[in-house]
């Protein structure tokens, strides 16, 4: 087997917040690694410190201490500039609410992303790659809650990112919507080699995932390799 | 897409920017449209004084000669001196009109500006009227006119038809403030017209200076080295700001820019206010989406100037539009009211480096506002972003601990605490109400005040029901009888000039016989007794002319060349006519002799007696009150405007905030529903918030209001001394116009109450 080459690692990664005299930590002393073309889940019950970890990866929040490398680059010394624009370059987010833009079109939302990103690919493309090719006009409200999750997803795509998050991106969806999603995302990593990390308290998820990493109270407590890591439609919950 | 996503969110929100428009476009369309009126007049002025020579200095005294003149062409800086002889008469064909009559033997200075006829020739018979006069009479080129001065009648025929650019405004002695420039003419001829012509003494020299465009400081320098050179105490030397004309008409452009400035300075405010906290809404509103936008990677500087860019879109569609059609149609407006009241050809609206600034003020100061109120959105991180805002941070009020809060019922609580947690959108309430109040105070204010004048002048100050005023035929016998068959006062008008050291003015001066129909009252409106010692000055003339009580003052009687150096023993206020009055002995010892021109009485006069030869008209109270209302167009038709602004103001911004607040408190509205709060109840409490802001609106409005119409009248012109007056009607209308307003738009929205869906509104926020 190639040896695969690692896209992120975290080096005793602090997240600090503080709220009058008390301090609290979301996040202490993490290390992890996850290696390019992989699918990751990051598993924990809420409050566990799934969110920080996954803002830190999109560089969407910045860490108290400690180093993010993202391909060799400590992100932890991005100005907000730089962080935008490896946001911009490099991540895809997918969100558990859809967070589309409301008074945009299931087109438009997808090709906003032309405003920041050259190398787009064509929204119509990416529309259809997730089966929306018939619901390119219609508003965010005009669709049913997994159509507005696919079009969040095309919208993640569209700019060709290296690592796609997804913050528990089937959690408003019923079971079957929710496969069909989980469905895209492990095809993403297995066909077209992205890096894929997926939030979620659902430890079915943990079956597809070629690396799960286990957070609890703020640490990490495991990280397993499944070797064989079960599809999709295989999982039930 | 994010131009597409703007336009929607606009068309979302469409009341409130339309609002903002609204408000961007009245507040341009006031002020570039007065402002451009103004400038403009002032310019045509300006290129009219300049294109017709009008002289920088006048020199007045008993007589001067051609040694004279030669003499003031000597000074240093002084072009070209001409002499003319000023009188008034009268032209008893044309309604015994008042006219200004002036001999001259060139007009290189002030040059007439021809209309038809030939140019004003020093060598030829004939006279040169003025174009107002002559049209309005039907007097024609070629036309036989004959004019009046001093009992010797001057004949010949009209030869020109002319304006001058040393008389725009002109007012005879009997209407002393307003110009009617069918009964007040204006003549010019040759030295050979004069009845006397060889023995001719001219009373003015008119003085232009080398630099046409010289700047005050060097007219000034010049005036003084004039009066050195002649060194002699019967003259005074005035320039064009102690000209009655060129001041009024400078003085009437002045006004009108600090008007509109005040209208704009309202409606820009206003504008702001609804741009930060639509802004604000908007923003706190898609708090989700600009997280989201950050996530994908969007710049802030992106976001930063989408955001913007809505304050910036409506704001310059608002300014631009309001200072295009403001430029267009208020000159128009403004300046046909002008009509008649000036003699200036080609007045036309000028837009200005200033007009286009101050729109670009505006429009910067919109974009930059709108700038402050997204960017507490903007600084966090995505992550922070995404999340839903901490919840405000609410603090309790000194008051909330007292036990005057305990006892309070629930929905004061509740209203109390929305109005501290919303205070900007609350004193944007208050704000418009207050505006709108105040444009109605200041409007019926000015109705008001012009009623109290009226009653003023015409109940206090002069007390006769009747007016007798005598023709140039009538002689003091014949006034001595009808004041004795009518047991009236005999009064003497007439025009005087003063000069101080500081200005000269035109006034009038009014000596008195013995009688009761004339009071004067002091600055403090207290009736005092007119002083037997000397003169008594107006207040407002005394504080033009920059002198008070005890201090000297020179003047004389137009067309009479003695001057006079008087002590003001009295001020006192009159809120119409100008000038001093003095007792007849006072008159006596001057060595005048007392010529009647009105007798005043209460008793009804014969109406045959306005048919005899002596008496020029008979005018009752009610009449003289009618001509007098019929004087202040201008200042009504900005009423007009005001209390049209007003409502308009009133509706925009309270129709703004209720779509503010009733967006923000839907989810609170729902949830009173949902624990059991009838509709009707709701509606009570959200009333209740208006119900106080729009009070609070109120009083702070009446103050302004008043405040406003105090600044009108004290400004409104230098012949009117008003005094701020506020009936108690007024008060009614402004209150409840006000509350009509706010009341009916609150409405619509607590109406909406009832359509609130319980469920719907407390799903997820977005």
């Amino acid at each position: 087997m190639a040896e695969k080459k690692v896209l992120i690692e975290f080096k005793d990664v602090c997240k600090k917040y503080v709220q009058g005299e008390h301090e609290f930590y979301a996040l202490k002393d993490a290390n992890l690694s996850i290696n390019e073309g992989e699918m990751v889940v990051i598993l924990g019950p809420s409050g566990a410190g799934k969110s920080t970890l996954l803002n830190l990866l999109g560089g969407m929040d910045s860490a108290s201490s400690g180093h993010i490398f993202f391909d060799g680059e400590d992100l932890t010394t991005y100005s907000d500039n730089k962080l935008t624009k490896y946001r911009a370059e490099n991540v895809g987010v997918v969100f558990q609410f859809y967070n589309l833009i409301p008074t945009l079109t299931a087109y438009e939302n997808v090709a906003l992303m032309r405003d920041i990103k050259s190398d787009t690919s064509d929204p119509k493309e990416a529309l259809a790659s997730v089966g929306l090719a018939d619901h390119l006009h219609q508003f965010p409200s005009q669709l049913s809650g997994g159509e507005q999750q696919r079009t969040s997803i095309a919208r993640a795509l569209a700019k060709n990112p290296r690592l796609l998050l997804c913050d528990e991106p089937t959690g408003a969806l019923d079971t079957d919507t929710g496969k069909e999603v989980l469905k895209l995302l492990q095809n993403m990593s297995r066909n077209r080699k992205r890096t894929v990390v997926m939030v979620t308290h659902n430890s079915f998820f943990a079956d597809i995932a070629d690396t799960v990493i286990r957070v609890k109270n703020g640490g990490i407590r495991s990280i397993e390799h499944n070797d064989a890591p079960k599809d999709a439609d295989e999982v039930n919950w | 897409m994010l131009l597409r996503k703007m336009w929607r969110d606009l068309s979302k929100n469409k009341a409130q920017f339309i609002s903002i428009f609204l408000m961007s476009f009245l507040g341009m369309f006031v002020f570039v449209g007065i402002d451009a009126e103004s400038s403009g007049a002032g310019e045509s002025a300006r290129s009219y004084y300049t294109e017709y020579n009008l002289c920088d200095l006048w020199v007045m005294g008993a007589g001067f000669s051609d040694d004279d003149a030669r003499l003031a062409s000597k000074v240093k800086g002084v072009k070209d001196v001409e002499k003319r002889l000023s009188l008034t008469g009268t032209a008893e064909k044309y309604d015994n009109a008042y006219m200004y009559v002036n001999f001259m033997e060139s007009d290189n200075i002030n040059r007439l500006l021809l209309y038809e006829g030939e140019p004003f020739d020093g060598q030829r018979d004939g006279f040169w009227l003025e174009e107002w006069f002559a049209r309005t009479n039907n007097i024609n080129i070629g036309d036989p006119f004959s004019v009046k001065i001093d009992s010797q009648k001057i004949d010949g025929r009209v030869r020109g038809i002319v304006d001058a650019p040393d008389y725009v405004y002109y007012v005879s002695e009997s209407d002393l403030m307003y110009p009617n420039y069918k009964k007040c003419g204006l003549v010019f001829m040759a030295p050979s017209m004069y009845p006397d012509p060889e023995n001719i003494i001219y009373n003015q020299l008119i003085v232009d200076v080398d630099d046409d465009h010289a700047s005050d400081e060097q007219v000034s320098v010049i005036k003084r080295k004039v009066e050195d050179r002649f060194d002699r105490d019967d003259i005074a030397v005035t320039d064009r700001d102690q000209n009655l004309s060129f001041a009024t008409f400078d003085a009437e452009v002045r006004q009108h820019k600090a008007m509109g400035a005040m209208f704009a300075v309202v409606f820009v405010a206003i504008a702001l206010l609804g741009i930060v906290t639509t802004m604000a809404r908007v923003t706190s509103g898609q708090r989700i989406q600009i997280g989201t936008m950050k996530a994908l990677g969007f710049s802030k500087a992106a976001i930063t100037l989408h955001y913007v860019s809505y304050g910036f879109i409506i704001s310059a569609a608002g300014c631009i539009l309001g200072a295009f059609t403001g430029s267009l149609v208020m000159p128009a407006w403004i300046l046909s009211m002008f009509e008649g009241s000036y003699l200036i050809p080609d007045l036309h609206g000028d837009v200005t480096g200033t007009d286009i600034a101050v729109t670009a003020l505006a429009i910067l100061v919109s974009t930059m506002v709108s700038f402050m109120s997204c960017r507490k959105e903007l600084k966090d991180p995505p992550a922070v972003t995404l999340k839903p805002p901490a919840p405000k941070k609410v603090r309790h009020s000194g008051f909330e601990k007292s036990r005057l809060w305990l006892r309070l019922d629930f929905s004061t609580q509740w209203n109390i605490r929305d109005v501290m947690r919303n205070k900007l959108r609350s004193l944007m309430g208050i704000l418009g109400v207050m505006g709108c109040a105040m444009l109605l105070v200041c409007g019926f204010g000015c109705f008001d005040s012009i009623k109290g004048l009226m009653d003023k002048m015409y109940g206090e100050l002069m007390t006769a029901n009747n007016k007798i005023v005598l023709s140039s035929d009538a002689d003091a016998d014949y006034a001595y009888d009808l004041a004795v068959r009518y047991r009236g006062q005999m009064i003497e008008e007439k025009s005087v000039e003063f000069v101080s050291d500081t200005a000269k003015k035109s006034g009038s001066a009014t000596i008195v016989d013995k009688g009761n129909f004339i009071h004067i009252q002091d600055r403090k409106l207290k009736p005092v007794k007119l002083t037997d010692k000397g003169i008594a000055m107006t207040s407002k003339m005394a504080g033009l002319l920059g002198i008070s009580q005890g201090d000297h003052i020179r003047w004389h009687f137009v067309g009479d060349d003695k001057w006079q150096y008087s002590r003001v023993e009295q001020i006192y206020r009159d809120p119409s006519i100008q000038g001093i009055t003095m007792k007849r002995d006072v008159f006596e010892d001057m060595e005048y002799t007392f010529a009647p021109t009105a007798v005043l009485t209460n008793k009804s006069v014969d109406p045959s007696l306005s048919e005899e030869d002596e008496v020029s008209t008979v005018l009752n109270i009610e009449g003289m009150k009618a001509a007098f209302s019929e004087t202040m167009e201008i200042l009504n038709a900005m009423v007009y405007v005001m209390v049209l602004a007003a409502v308009l103001l009133g509706v925009v911004v309270l129709y703004n905030l209720g779509v503010l607040s009733f967006v923000e408190k839907t989810r609170e509205v729902a949830t009173l529903k949902v624990l059991g709060f009838s509709s009707p109840k709701i509606r009570q409490i959200l009333q209740k918030q208006n119900l106080w802001l729009t009070i609070i609106g109120i009083i702070a409005g009446l103050w302004a209001g008043w405040g406003m119409l105090y600044v009108i009248c004290t400004t409104v012109s230098d012949t009117l001394d008003m005094f701020p007056i506020l009936y108690f009607p007024t008060y009614i209308w402004s209150v409840g116009g006000t509350f009509l307003v706010s009341v009916s738009v609150n409405f619509m929205f607590s109406g909406k109450v009832k359509n609130i869906d319980m469920v719907d509104a407390l799903k997820g926020v977005e």
